[in-house]
């Protein structure tokens, strides 16, 4: 404070004429204008009405004072010095003791966070143990992490830790209350990560990571993540492991819902940074599916040694799974991530569930080996690069349940047909299986049964899928029967058998099996679906076929690539499958695609390119009359195989359906004019929707008497195989009778007759059958 | 509890430096006390004036006791001044703030969260901030200010606690207010 400031003041103020004081202010501050201008600003501010300082300061209500009396302990400290610390606010209350706000006196005028540790245990150990970790704290810098100043002890022997006073709330409390998007919260989450690789860059291990260590505030609008208590669990936690304070400790650290299966194991097993890892992924869990892995209230009630268990040996769901199991709050949990609950589901199945469990290993080996390196595969995950973490291999999963349970499966035959077959879900099925039962003996009997179905059923299909391939079709057909009732709830025996009913050209039934095993979860945007939205379009399997397009509708809103022309064109096969947005999309990543073929290429393609697709002369090696092109084992054929002429059709049946007709008409009669195309029939219905459409009637009706005239011509071809032309594959024909019949009521409100050669060739397939 | 907080006053005016540490705790307590054992006898929606709260609790405490001098008393209301202060504070606080500090459970701040309004609780922070800083450039001005306004001792009383002529007080107060005020209206 400037002396001759208040003097100023003083006297300026006892002349109350303008002038006056004007001439005094000259005279008095003379060149000094900053100190003129700091009077001024005094004289202003005693000028102004309603100064706070007028009126008596604010009342005290009731609810203030409701809690005085209880409140004992914290009035014997309030006021009173610990170290150069005055405490000034009691704001917290944990397992190991009380936080203050305290005002550091030296060597900075500061308030700080003080933390009082309950008196009686071993205070100075753990200073000690501070003390031993203090100067790599103190080397600690990071914008995300709150700093620790200080430690020492009470007059009565309490150990206290000093730091920098945090406002904020727990990171997940944050995020639901701002209700942030998964994007957002991966950011966010993002920054956490950075924080906890620099303190274990170095040498900090937190060994408490959760979301009241992880506090979030905003500045400037942005929220920003600060990670508290760096090194102080090991200054209180660490030389607890004899088995009569193990007790203290849980109660100490308060939650053993973020605690690694070493921590938790207290076998003195060194605790690493890996372990700050696991409580990451509980963290970044909690982030995305609105729950830890295990249940807050069954791991906090169940006994000490359950609880170990628990932690040490339970496989957690994968967080899209547990999502749906939170029943209601699922809604809550998805409104403040802003989505719908399938949505959100979808959106962390995948990528978001292996990060998730790639930190929650329960061996420490198979977890991220860094902090850094979990923020990166996030990031991956944010940039739609593939990430790092996989779904542990069937191999790895199998071995490890039936060590861990002991059973003997017959694990090599599941194992070896398992893989051959890629079911990957049988696996879970039967995991989930195990979760669900409380009763151990009672799920491991039913994975025992569970197991050897699997077996039998892949021994089944197998077998069905040999003798078909030698034209016995009989045995084939009853071989996949007893596959399906082998395993009639997994859709991987419904999907064979459909394979082999479209095989025979028995449709309706096909269509049945893939409704079954679309109703069982099965995965519709592998190349095994494609094909099959038009199928169900045509049969009139809607519930299935809302499904199959939803799951597309999904993939496209959540802007997920789409990988293949097939899967774009799934969505087309009716004018309601998709919202409008969608539809739009689709058009949009056609025309873009198409561009991209017709690029050329000077100088050789660039890194990462296929080769430019072949035009249609190729195609007759894709027409085979097995389901779709493509081998046994579902392995994909990429949209990059699909010829120009192909993707030209698609990209206006797209147009079509998002309402822009004139670009619709001219990719099709693009489309129409490449003759090499066998299915080159399949353009005439659209175009006589998108001429109906634009009032050019003419165009209309000849188109549809063209398409009319494909639809026998490629029904012939079906039914004489050897004939002078190779048959069509099976999805064009099936697309091209919905699409048709689509125009037929369009243009002329009657439904079309079904081909009567669809009839000759269903008795021919049953006559063969029995 | 009246005879001990005498008993500390004496001590201080004997020169016992150690003994005014003990006396803020006293008071605060009392005031805290005093205010809801008040308030079990009043309608719920009633306020209590923290400067009534304050002489009540003199009363009670050392009113009594002839033997003090305005010294011993500028002690009392000195501990008072902080103490009701701080009480003030932290119910701005908790107003304002929300849970922090690790893994501290809130110590049941939501009772009461709604005791100082929004507004009140803003600037009674922010006086709080300028009266802290006033503290680092002259503490006896800052003392000024706190005897005076969180007890609502007259020009007269404060001058005769921090003998001082009243004329001085006048002087120091309305240099101390219009400092304040600048300072609130800086940061703003």
């Amino acid at each position: 404070m400037n002396p001759s400031e208040r003097t100023i003041f003083f006297e300026a103020l006892n002349r109350v004429d303008p002038a006056a004081r004007e001439a005094y202010l000259n005279n008095a501050c003379g060149d000094d204008v900053a100190l003129r201008a700091s009077v001024e600003a005094l004289l202003v501010a005693d000028d102004q009405p309603d100064n706070l300082l007028d009126r008596p300061p604010v009342a005290l209500s009731v609810a203030m004072l409701s809690d005085a009396d209880q409140s004992a302990p914290r009035v014997d400290v309030i006021g009173s010095m610990i170290g150069p610390y005055r405490l000034m606010e009691q704001i917290g209350e944990g397992g190991f003791g009380l936080v203050y706000v305290a005002q550091q006196e030296q060597p900075v005028r500061r308030n700080v966070a003080l933390k009082i540790v309950k008196p009686g245990s071993g205070s100075k150990e753990i200073i000690a143990r501070f003390e031993a970790e203090r100067q790599a704290v103190a080397l600690m810098d990071h914008p995300n992490i709150a700093r620790v100043f200080d430690a020492g002890i009470t007059a009565d022997g309490r150990p206290y830790f000093v730091m920098e006073l945090v406002r904020g709330v727990p990171i997940n409390e944050f995020a639901d209350a701002h209700r942030m998007p998964i994007r957002e919260r991966l950011k966010l989450f993002g920054d956490v990560c950075a924080a906890v690789h620099h303190a274990h860059q170095k040498g900090v291990i937190h060994r408490d990571i959760k979301p009241s260590n992880v506090m979030v505030t905003l500045y400037d609008d942005k929220p920003v993540a600060k990670v508290i208590d760096f090194g102080i669990a090991k200054a209180i936690g660490q030389s607890l492991t004899d088995k009569t304070i193990y007790t203290r400790f849980f109660s100490m650290i308060g939650t053993p819902l973020y605690m690694s299966p070493e921590q938790a194991e207290m076998s003195g097993l060194d605790v690493d940074t890996r372990s700050d890892i696991y409580s990451l992924g509980v963290l970044l869990y909690e982030l995305l599916a609105g729950a830890t892995p295990f249940d807050r209230d069954r791991l906090e009630s169940a006994g000490l040694d359950e609880m170990r268990r628990i932690i040490r040996e339970e496989e957690p769901l994968r967080p899209s799974k547990r999502l749906t199991t939170l029943g209601t709050k699922m809604t809550t949990v998805s409104a403040s991530r802003r989505v719908e609950p399938k949505a959100l589901s979808s959106a962390l199945r995948g990528d978001l569930d292996w990060i998730a469990m790639k930190a929650l290993e329960k061996d420490r080996n198979r977890r991220y080996d860094s902090a850094a390196a979990m923020s990166l595969d996030i990031a991956r995950y944010l940039e739609q690069q593939p990430i790092e973490a996989r779904p542990p291999s069937l191999y790895y999963r199998i071995l490890k349940f039936s060590r861990r349970n002991r059973i003997a499966i017959a694990t090599g035959t599941v194992v070896v047909l398992s893989l051959i077959l890629g079911t990957a879900t049988s696996l879970w099925q039967m995991r989930n299986a195990m979760n669900e039962r409380d009763q151990k003996e009672l799920a491991l009997q039913e994975i025992e049964q569970f197991a050897v179905k699997v077996t039998r059923a892949h021994a089944l299909i197998a077998n069905a899928e040999s003798h078909a391939d030698s034209a016995q079709w009989r045995l084939a057909r009853m071989e996949f029967d007893a596959a399906v009732e082998q395993q009639p709830s997994y859709y991987l025996p419904w999907i064979s058998r459909a394979q082999f009913h479209i095989r025979r050209k028995l449709f309706s039934e096909a269509a049945d099996d893939y409704a079954r095993a679309i109703g069982l979860g099965a995965p519709t945007d592998t190349p095994q679906c494609w094909g099959v939205a038009a199928l169900l379009a045509w049969t009139g399997h809607n519930h299935a076929f809302t499904s199959l397009t939803g799951q597309l509708e999904r993939h496209l809103e959540s802007n997920n690539q789409i990988e293949s022309w097939e899967q774009l064109r799934s969505g087309l096969a009716t004018g309601d499958a998709l919202s409008q947005e969608s539809f739009l999309k689709i058009a949009d990543i056609a025309e873009a695609r198409l561009a991209e073929m017709s690029r050329p290429w000077p100088g050789g393609l660039p890194l990462g390119f296929r080769q430019p697709p072949p035009r249609a002369q190729d195609i007759l090696s894709r027409s085979e009359d097995s389901p779709v092109a493509r081998d046994r084992h579902g392995q994909r054929r990429m949209i990059e195989d699909l010829p120009r002429t192909v993707c030209e059709y698609i990209t206006g049946l797209a147009h079509i359906r998002s309402g822009q007709l004139e670009q619709a008409i001219q990719r099709l009669e693009q489309a129409q004019r490449d003759d090499r195309w066998p299915a080159v029939g399949l353009v005439h219905a659209p175009l006589a929707l998108a001429y109906h459409a634009t009032d050019q009637d003419q165009q209309a009706i000849e188109s549809l008497r063209e398409s009319n005239e494909a639809v026998t011509q490629m029904a012939e071809q079906l039914l004489d195989p050897a004939g002078p032309q190779r048959p069509t594959p099976w999805f064009d024909f099936i697309e091209l009778l919905q699409l048709n019949r689509e125009a037929t009521i369009t243009l002329t409100g009657e439904t079309p007759i079904i081909p009567p050669q669809l009839a000759e060739l269903r008795r021919q397939a049953l006559q063969e059958l029995n | 509890m009246s005879s001990e907080v005498t008993q500390i006053l004496n001590q201080i005016e004997s020169g016992d430096r150690h003994a005014a540490r003990q006396l803020l705790p006293l008071v605060y307590q009392e005031l805290r006390r005093l205010a809801s054992q008040r308030m079990l006898h009043e309608k719920s929606s009633h306020t209590l004036q923290p400067t009534a709260l304050v002489h009540e609790a003199f009363l009670r405490l050392v009113g009594g006791e002839d033997s003090l001098s305005w010294d011993g008393r500028g002690h009392f209301f000195a501990a008072a001044a902080e103490a009701m202060r701080r009480i003030l504070i932290e119910s701005a606080r908790r107003r304002n703030t929300e849970k922090r500090g690790g893994d501290w459970e809130r110590a049941k701040l939501e009772q009461d969260a709604a005791m100082i309004d929004a507004e009140d609780s803003e600037t009674l922070l922010a006086l709080d901030e300028a009266l802290t800083k006033l503290e680092s450039e002259d503490a006896d001005l800052a003392r000024l200010v706190e005897l005076r306004y969180f007890t609502g001792l007259t020009v007269d009383q404060t001058a005769e606690m921090l003998d001082v002529s009243p004329r001085t007080v006048k002087r120091n107060w309305a240099y101390a207010r219009a400092w304040l005020r600048r300072e609130m209206e800086g940061d703003s």
